[in-house]
């Protein structure tokens, strides 16, 4: 491969790395502006972790894969795992508060329900159970 | 409800999009400022044609064979036509900056395009969609639509 060909590579790839990153550190800043609205949420048992979705009746993949997905987690880890599922239609400006930006979306709350990592978009329950791992289930 | 939503299919546009931004990456990599050119073309054809200019290879390879399904959302077509075609024409200037020894600049406009097709693909925000709305809120003429409702103006809408 050329020297110039293998440079612009080496240059994409970073610009592409630098992009990834500016989304990690929007999604950070959407989890740290999550945190301090997380006492609001009534739905919260503390002692347990939680998984809060967001999803609207209308959403077809939540249906066809988040939500089975959560099923399968749920089944999985019984008492020990919550699952919030809060309608972005009935609740905007819960949605509004929590940064969503479209459905669904999933955020792992920890035992203290500190809100751990979001999700934007379909995540597959292996992706969510590690996340679950990571805020301290007993998994 | 903001009148005259229509039935947009969103995977055409996000093919569309992961186009691009393919095509475009290749651009770079290979130094091929023909390519962009190429690129920059479909997108005015696309326009002109009122649909996404790549949105022939979900018509006629991808959603027969089933690999991509139908995303349908009552939305505006016309903030995306404008946003392509924006997009359009930044890579006309690029490819005139490319062609006339402009290198830097020509390849800073393709990757713009490409980080606003990325923003678009990736986060579902559109901003030229949301420059449509922006001068629509102006009265500009030409502008006719508003967001959908509920809907943040260039955020992908939520109604089917």
């Amino acid at each position: 491969m050329p020297v110039d060909t293998l440079l612009r590579l080496l240059l994409a790839l970073l610009l592409l790395g630098a992009g990834l990153a500016l989304y990690h550190l929007v999604t950070h800043w959407l989890l740290s502006r999550a945190r301090g609205k997380a006492s609001q949420l009534e739905a919260f048992r503390p002692g347990q972790p939680a998984i809060l979705y967001f999803t609207t009746p209308d959403c077809a993949v939540c249906k066809a894969v988040q939500r089975p997905a959560l099923r399968s987690l749920q089944t999985r880890l019984g008492e020990r795992l919550q699952v919030i599922e809060v309608d972005a239609y009935e609740k905007p400006e819960l949605a509004r508060d929590w940064g969503v930006m479209s459905v669904p979306t999933t955020f792992i709350l920890d035992a203290q329900g500190k809100p751990r990592h979001m999700n934007p978009g379909v995540t597959p329950a292996d992706k969510l159970f590690e996340q679950l791992k990571k805020a301290g289930a007993a998994v | 409800m903001s009148n005259g939503l229509q039935r947009v299919d969103h995977s055409a546009l996000r093919i569309n999009q992961a186009a691009i931004i393919f095509l475009l990456l290749t651009a770079f990599v290979l130094d091929q400022p023909a390519l962009a050119g190429l690129v920059c073309l479909v997108m005015l054809f696309g326009t002109a044609l009122k649909r996404p200019g790549f949105s022939f290879l979900y018509t006629r390879l991808l959603k027969p064979a089933g690999w991509v399904s139908p995303d349908v959302l009552l939305d505006h077509p016309e903030p995306h036509r404008f946003a392509q075609g924006f997009g359009g024409v930044v890579l006309a200037g690029s490819y005139a900056a490319l062609a006339l020894g402009a290198a830097s600049l020509g390849w800073a406009l393709v990757w713009l395009v490409i980080a606003l097709a990325a923003l678009n693909l990736f986060v579902g925000f559109c901003a030229g969609c949301a420059v449509y709305y922006w001068l629509n809120r102006l009265r500009v003429p030409g502008f006719l639509q508003s967001p959908p409702e509920g809907t943040f103006p260039g955020m992908r809408p939520k109604t089917r």
